[in-house]
C-alpha cells in the first residue's frame, strides 16, 4: 500500500497541489514530503469539514471581524481598511516554542539594558562596544530623557519581535519594537475570532491560552501603579492602531485617555475628571515619544502633556514604555547585539538576528554598496511601520533608496543612516485559499513580550502576517498562532476583563473630555433625529402621502424650518420650492448624501459617527453595531432614485435611531456619562421643538389644521393627539400637548423636567447647600413653562397677527437653554488646549543697535 | 572683561492664564572662555514649582510652573560674567578636516565622544547635498579644519545678507541657502549644517554680544538682544567658536549662555500655557561692561 493511499480523501482535496517552495522551510510539510505529526489532527479536522464548511468558517470569521469593527488605518491614508484573518492557524510545537521563548526573554533583557545605558552612564558608547553614531544619529534617541531613573531599572515593559524561520528550521529576529509595539490587540482578536469560527478544532487542540500572559502583565502594572490611577494614553481614533488602545484599556481596566485629558501640576500628572483632578501614577504610552511633552519635545500641536518629562524625571509617574525607548528599534543595532549580550549579560546571544550591515561602519558600507542588488536597503532610523505586511514587504528596499545614484549621494553625507539587510527565504505556512485548498506562502510572525513580576514573559501565541503579494490576491492576511503543549492546559477565557476593578458604582473619574464627547453625542443623535423627521415629512408631503393631509404652504414651511435650523442651505431650499416636486427629487441626492454639502444628512450622521468613535469603549457592542448601521446609511445612496426610495431610507434611519435610543436607555449605567448624553439630547430636542413652534404656531396666518397636523407629526405626537381628542387639531390643545404636558416625552416641559433632574445629581452643582447657577436657571425656565396659561398663549396676539405671549415664552426659553449649555460646558468640559510660547527675540549685527 | 547682563522677558496675556510651565535656559554657563561670578533669576509671579538641573548638554535649566491665574509673567536673569581673552589660534596648524571627520566615525576618548553628538542631523538642522556642495567650496581636500571653517564663516558673511523678518525660528536651513538672507540664528544653523554634512562636529551657541552705541550717542537701556553663533570641535584644541553673522572668532565681546545641537536645545525661555488668548512678548537685554575706563 503506497503512502498516498493511506491519506483520507478529504486531505487529498485539502492538499491538492500543495508544493513546498524550494529553498524554504515549510511549517506543515516535513522534508519527507509528509505533514509533520503536530499538524495531522488539524488537517484531518479541516478535511472532514469539506469545502463548503471551510468556506463557511471563513465567512463566520469575516462577519465577526466586521461586527467587532476590527480595522487598521492604512499608513498611506486615513481610510480604515478591514482586517483579514485566515482561520487556518499556524501550529508551533512545544520544544520549538520553548527555545524561542528563552531567546526572546534574553533579547528583551538585553534591549532593556541597552536603553538603560544609553540614557544613563553611556558605558557602551565610551567603550566603543556600541559605536556612538548608531545612537547619536538616531532621532529616536531623546537626549532630554538622559538621567530618567526607571523603577527597578525597567525601561521597556512591552516589546514585540518580528521573526522569520530560515530554511534549516532555525528562527531569526527580523526586527524589534520597543517604542510602543503594535498588534497585540489584533493577535487577541484573531484568537477570539478563530476560536469562534472553528470551535471544535480549537477545543480539540491542547494549546496555550493567552489569558495567563495578560493577567501576569496586568498584575505587574498593578504593582507599578499601585497608589493612584493608571491610564492608557492614546493619540485618538485617528491613530493607526487605536482599535487596540481601547481593547488594552478594557483588559487592564484603565481609562483610555488623550493628551488633553491629562495635566501636570506640582510635577505630578493628573487626569481631569468631572469632579476635578485625579492623580495618575502609571501611563501606558501609546503615542510616540517625541509627542509626549510639548514643553521639552517636538510634540505635534494638540499632542503631549506639558511637563510630563519633568514629572517622569522626578519619579512621580511611570511611563511604560519609558519615553525614548524606541532608540533600540533601529536595525543598525542588530550587528552589535551578540557582543553586547556578552558585555551586558555575560551570556552568548541565543536567538540570532538577521544579517545586517550598518553603513556607519566603513567595511560594512563597502559591502552594502558592492552587494546592493542582493540586499534590502533601508533607512536605519525613524521609518517604522506599525505592522509590516508580510514576507514580500520585508524583503523590499525603502523606495527612495532604489536609485543607486541617490543612495551613493546620501551615503557620502550620512552613511550611518542606512543599513543593508540580507534577503532571507522565509518559511512558508499553509494558507486556506478561497477555493478551499491549502497553499504554502512565506510568512512573518510577530510575537510579544511583557515585563511581569517574575521577569519578562512571552505571550504564548502571536500574529502571523502573510502578504497579499505573496498570496497572489493582493489582500494581506493574518493568522492565529497555536502554541501546543505537552501538559494539559487549563481552559481560560479571555472574554472577560482580567482585572475586576475594585467595586465602584459611580463614574466620578470620567475624563472631562469623554464627558464632553458624550454630551455632544447626545446632541448629534437628536440633531440627526430632527433632520430625519423633517426630511420624511417633506418627502411624504411631496409624495402626497402626508398623514397631516394636504397643506399648500407645507413646502414653504418645511424648507423655511430646515433653513432656519441650518440643515439646508437657502439656495437648495429656493431651488426645491421653485421647481416643486421634480425639483426636490433632483435635490434629494444632495440633501441626503452629498458629503461636500455642509448641511446634508450625511454630514450630520458623520458627526454622530465621529463622536461615537471617540467614546467607543463606553458603548455596548450592540449599541456600536447599530450606530455603525445608522451612520453607514449614506453609503446606500445607490438605493435612492426617487422620493419613495428616500422615504424608505429615512424610515430605516428612524428605526435605527429608535434602536440606539432604546439600547442606551436600557444598557447604559446611570452614571454622569449617561446623564450628560441625555442632557445633550434633551437640550437639542427642546431647541428643536421651540424652533418648530416658532415657525408654525406663532403666526396666526398659518392657522390651519394641516399645519397643526404637521407640527404634531414633527413632534412625533400626532397619534397621541388623535387618540386623545379624536378631532381636527386645535391650537390650545396642540400647545398643551407639545408644550405643557409633562406626560408627553416629546413636550418642552418634559425635556426641562428631565434636565432639571439630571442637574440635581451632577457633581459640582452643590455648593454648601446653595443652588448652582445652572440649577437656578433651570428652575426659572421650568416654572415659567409650568405656569404658562395655554389659552392665553393661543389667544393673545399682536396687531400683525403674532402670538406675542407664546413668542416671548419661546424666545426666553431658548435663551435660557443657550446659557445652560454654556454653563455646562464651562463647569464640566474646561479642558482647554494649551499652546507654546517663547521669549525668543534674536539679535543681530552690531550696527543694528545703532 | 567683566560684564553685567540683564535679560528680561515679559509676557502679557489678553486673558488670565490658569497654568504656565516654563523651561528657562538663562544662566550663563561656565566654560573655558568665561567665569560666571553671579547669576540670579527673578520671577514674577512666584512659581508654585521651581526645579533646577543640568541638562544633557551641561546647561543650567530651570523648570517652573505658575499655577494661579495670572495675566503677566516676567522672567529676569541678572548675571555677572567674566569673559577671558581667547588663546591665539593658528588656524593653519589644525589637522585636516578629513582626519577630524574620520575620528567622529568611531570616537573612543571622552572628548571626541561628546563631540560626536553634534555630528548629525537634528530637528532644526537638516542635511542636504546642496548644503554639502556649498561647504565643499571651502573644504578643499587636505585643508586644515579651522582654516576651512574660517573660510566658510567668511563666505557666509559675504554671500548672505543680514535681514530680519524674512525668516523665523522654523525656517529650514535649505530655505536659508536659497534666500541667502536671515538673522544670526539662521546663519549659525546653516553653517552647522554645512559642517555636519561633512561629518564634522558643530554645536549651536546662544549668548549675548556687546553692542556699541553710535559715536556720541548714549547706550540705550534694553537695546541689546540675544545672539547665536556656533562652535566647532578640533582635536587637541577643543571647541572653537565662530560667528558667521560678524565674520569673526568670538573673543572678549561674546557672552556664552548655553549650547546644544541647535536652537531647540537652548531656547532661553520656552513655555506652555493654558488660557491667555493672544499674548505679547517683550524681551530686553542689557550687556554692560563693568570695568572702569573700558573703551571699545
Amino acid at each position: 500500500m503506497s503512502e498516498a493511499q493511506r491519506v483520507p480523501e478529504g486531505i487529498v482535496d485539502l492538499l491538492a497541489g500543495y508544493q513546498a517552495l524550494p529553498g524554504h522551510y515549510d511549517e506543515l510539510m516535513g522534508a519527507d514530503g509528509q505533514p509533520r505529526p503536530a499538524w495531522r489532527n488539524l488537517l484531518h479536522d479541516f478535511a472532514r469539514m469539506g469545502r463548503e464548511q471551510r468556506r463557511g468558517a471563513g465567512y463566520t470569521a469575516e462577519g465577526l471581524l466586521r461586527e467587532h469593527d476590527v480595522a487598521y488605518i492604512a499608513a498611506d491614508g486615513d481610510s480604515k481598511r478591514p482586517w483579514h484573518l485566515d482561520v487556518f492557524p499556524l501550529l508551533l510545537e512545544p520544544d520549538d516554542w520553548q527555545q524561542l521563548c528563552s531567546g526572546l526573554v534574553q533579547r528583551s533583557r538585553l534591549l532593556n539594558a541597552i536603553v538603560a545605558d544609553v540614557y544613563g552612564p553611556q558605558q557602551l558608547l565610551k567603550s566603543g562596544a556600541l559605536p556612538a553614531p548608531a545612537i547619536f544619529a538616531n532621532p529616536d534617541f531623546i537626549p532630554n530623557c538622559n538621567g530618567y531613573k526607571a523603577r527597578d531599572g525597567e525601561f521597556v515593559q512591552f516589546l514585540a519581535f518580528d521573526l522569520g524561520r530560515a530554511e534549516d528550521g532555525s528562527w531569526w529576529v527580523l526586527s524589534q519594537r520597543t517604542e510602543s509595539p503594535a498588534g497585540i490587540g489584533y493577535a487577541l482578536e484573531n484568537r477570539i475570532v478563530t476560536s469562534r469560527s472553528i470551535p471544535d478544532q480549537f477545543n480539540a487542540h491542547n494549546l496555550h491560552r493567552l489569558a495567563g500572559f495578560f493577567r501576569s502583565f496586568a498584575d505587574h502594572f498593578a504593582h507599578i501603579g499601585d497608589q493612584h490611577l493608571s491610564v492608557v494614553l492614546t493619540g485618538g481614533p485617528d491613530q493607526e492602531d487605536y482599535f487596540e488602545h481601547a481593547l488594552i484599556g478594557r483588559y487592564l481596566g484603565y481609562p483610555v485617555v488623550e493628551s488633553a485629558d491629562l495635566t501636570v501640576r506640582d510635577s505630578r500628572v493628573f487626569l481631569k475628571t468631572l469632579e476635578g483632578l485625579e492623580r495618575v501614577d502609571l501611563i501606558v504610552r501609546r503615542i510616540a515619544s517625541e509627542h509626549c511633552d510639548p514643553l521639552e519635545l517636538r510634540a505635534t500641536p494638540g499632542l503631549g502633556i506639558a511637563g510630563l518629562l519633568q514629572a517622569a524625571r522626578s519619579g512621580n509617574v511611570v511611563v511604560a514604555n519609558a519615553i525614548g525607548s524606541g532608540v533600540v528599534e533601529s536595525p543598525a543595532l542588530q550587528a552589535f547585539l551578540p557582543a553586547l549580550a556578552e558585555t551586558l549579560l555575560g551570556e552568548p546571544l541565543q536567538l540570532p538576528g538577521i544579517a545586517t550591515w550598518w553603513c556607519g561602519d566603513h567595511a560594512a558600507r563597502e559591502h552594502v554598496l558592492n552587494h546592493a542588488d542582493q540586499l534590502s536597503l533601508r533607512h536605519a532610523f525613524g521609518r517604522r511601520r506599525l505592522l509590516s505586511a508580510g514576507a514580500h514587504e520585508f524583503s523590499l528596499s525603502d523606495p527612495d533608496l532604489a536609485d543607486k545614484a541617490a543612495l551613493e549621494a546620501a551615503m557620502a553625507m550620512r552613511p550611518q543612516d542606512f543599513v543593508g539587510i540580507e534577503r532571507m527565504n522565509l518559511s512558508t505556512v499553509p494558507c486556506l485559499m478561497p477555493e478551499g485548498y491549502l497553499r504554502p506562502v512565506p510568512m512573518v510572525m510577530r510575537v510579544y513580550v511583557a515585563a511581569t513580576d517574575k521577569g519578562y514573559r512571552v505571550m504564548p501565541g502571536g500574529l502571523v502576517k502573510v502578504s497579499g503579494q505573496d498570496l497572489g490576491t493582493g489582500v494581506h492576511v493574518s493568522k492565529d498562532v497555536w502554541v501546543l503543549s505537552h501538559e494539559e492546559i487549563e481552559r481560560e477565557t479571555l472574554i472577560k476583563p482580567l482585572r475586576a476593578a475594585t467595586l465602584k458604582r459611580s463614574d466620578r473619574d470620567l475624563p472631562s473630555k469623554t464627558a464632553d464627547d458624550l454630551f455632544w453625542l447626545g446632541r448629534y443623535f437628536e440633531r440627526s433625529d430632527g433632520s430625519v423627521r423633517m426630511l420624511r415629512s417633506l418627502f411624504l408631503h411631496l409624495a402626497g402621502e402626508a398623514s397631516f393631509g394636504n397643506v399648500p404652504v407645507a413646502l414653504n414651511i418645511l424648507t423655511g424650518l430646515m433653513v432656519s435650523l441650518g440643515r439646508v442651505s437657502p439656495r437648495s431650499a429656493r431651488r426645491a420650492v421653485a421647481a416643486g416636486y421634480r425639483g426636490v427629487e433632483h435635490e434629494i441626492w444632495s440633501i441626503l448624501f452629498d458629503p461636500e454639502s455642509a448641511d446634508s444628512l450625511s454630514k450630520v450622521l458623520g458627526n454622530v459617527a465621529r463622536t461615537a468613535d471617540q467614546v467607543r469603549e463606553r458603548l455596548s457592542s450592540d449599541t456600536w453595531r447599530i450606530i455603525e448601521r445608522l451612520t453607514s446609511v449614506p453609503k446606500l445612496r445607490w438605493r435612492v432614485n426617487s422620493v419613495g426610495d428616500a422615504v424608505n431610507v429615512l424610515n430605516d434611519l428612524i428605526d435605527a435611531q429608535s434602536a440606539v435610543n432604546g439600547l442606551i436607555h436600557e444598557n447604559m449605567t446611570r452614571g454622569y456619562g449617561w446623564r450628560l448624553l441625555d442632557i445633550g439630547r434633551r437640550l437639542e430636542r427642546a431647541r428643536f421643538s421651540i424652533r418648530i413652534m416658532r415657525e408654525l404656531l406663532v403666526r396666526t396666518d398659518r392657522d390651519d389644521p394641516g399645519v397643526l397636523g404637521m407640527q404634531l407629526e414633527l413632534a412625533d405626537s400626532l397619534i397621541t393627539y388623535r387618540s386623545r381628542y379624536k378631532a381636527e387639531p386645535q391650537i390650545p390643545a396642540v400647545l398643551d400637548l407639545i408644550l405643557a404636558d409633562d406626560t408627553n416625552p416629546r413636550s418642552l416641559i418634559f425635556q426641562l423636567t428631565e434636565i432639571k433632574a439630571h442637574m440635581t445629581v451632577m457633581p459640582l452643582e452643590e455648593l454648601d447647600g446653595h443652588l448652582s447657577q445652572a440649577q437656578r436657571l433651570l428652575i426659572g425656565m421650568h416654572t415659567e413653562v409650568v405656569l404658562a396659561d395655554v389659552d392665553k398663549l393661543a389667544s393673545v396676539t399682536s396687531r400683525n397677527g403674532k402670538r406675542t405671549h407664546l413668542n416671548r415664552l419661546l424666545n426666553r426659553t431658548e435663551e435660557g437653554l443657550e446659557m445652560l449649555t454654556d454653563l455646562i460646558t464651562q463647569t464640566y468640559f474646561s479642558h482647554s488646549i494649551g499652546h507654546r510660547i517663547t521669549g525668543n527675540v534674536l539679535r543681530s549685527k552690531p550696527e543694528d543697535a545703532l | 572683561m567683566l560684564y553685567e547682563v540683564r535679560h528680561e522677558t515679559r509676557f502679557e496675556y489678553q486673558w488670565p492664564v490658569s497654568i504656565s510651565h516654563q523651561l528657562l535656559k538663562l544662566r550663563p554657563r561656565r566654560c573655558v572662555r568665561q567665569n560666571v561670578l553671579e547669576s540670579k533669576l527673578i520671577l514674577h509671579p512666584q512659581p508654585a514649582v521651581q526645579r533646577e538641573w543640568i541638562d544633557y548638554y551641561g546647561n543650567a535649566v530651570e523648570f517652573m510652573t505658575v499655577q494661579g491665574a495670572h495675566s503677566e509673567l516676567v522672567v529676569t536673569n541678572l548675571s555677572r560674567v567674566e569673559v577671558l581673552p581667547g588663546m591665539n589660534i593658528m588656524l593653519d596648524l589644525s589637522p585636516s578636516w578629513e582626519v577630524v571627520a574620520k575620528t567622529m566615525r568611531n570616537p573612543t576618548h571622552t572628548e571626541a565622544l561628546t563631540a560626536c553628538q553634534y555630528c548629525f542631523e537634528s530637528p532644526f538642522v537638516k542635511l542636504h547635498p546642496e548644503i554639502r556642495d556649498f561647504a565643499l567650496a571651502s573644504f578643499v581636500p587636505g585643508r586644515p579644519l579651522l582654516a576651512a571653517v574660517m573660510a566658510l564663516t567668511s563666505t557666509i558673511f559675504e554671500e548672505f545678507k543680514y535681514q530680519g523678518g524674512v525668516t523665523d525660528v522654523y525656517t529650514p536651513v535649505l530655505e536659508v541657502l536659497k534666500l541667502r538672507k536671515g538673522v544670526c540664528q539662521d546663519f549659525a544653523h546653516f553653517q552647522i549644517a554645512c559642517l555636519r554634512a561633512l561629518g564634522l562636529p558643530a554645536r549651536y551657541v546662544s549668548g549675548y554680544l556687546l553692542t556699541h552705541p553710535a559715536p556720541g550717542q548714549p547706550k540705550l537701556t534694553g537695546a541689546d538682544e540675544s545672539h547665536a553663533w556656533l562652535s566647532v570641535w578640533c582635536p587637541e584644541l577643543g571647541w572653537i567658536d565662530f560667528d558667521p553673522t560678524n565674520n569673526l572668532i568670538p573673543n572678549l565681546e561674546h557672552v556664552t549662555v548655553a549650547w546644544g545641537r541647535d536652537y531647540g536645545d537652548v531656547s532661553p525661555v520656552s513655555g506652555f500655557i493654558f488660557g491667555g488668548g493672544r499674548h505679547e512678548v517683550a524681551v530686553a537685554v542689557d550687556v554692560t561692561p563693568v570695568v572702569a575706563g573700558f573703551n571699545p
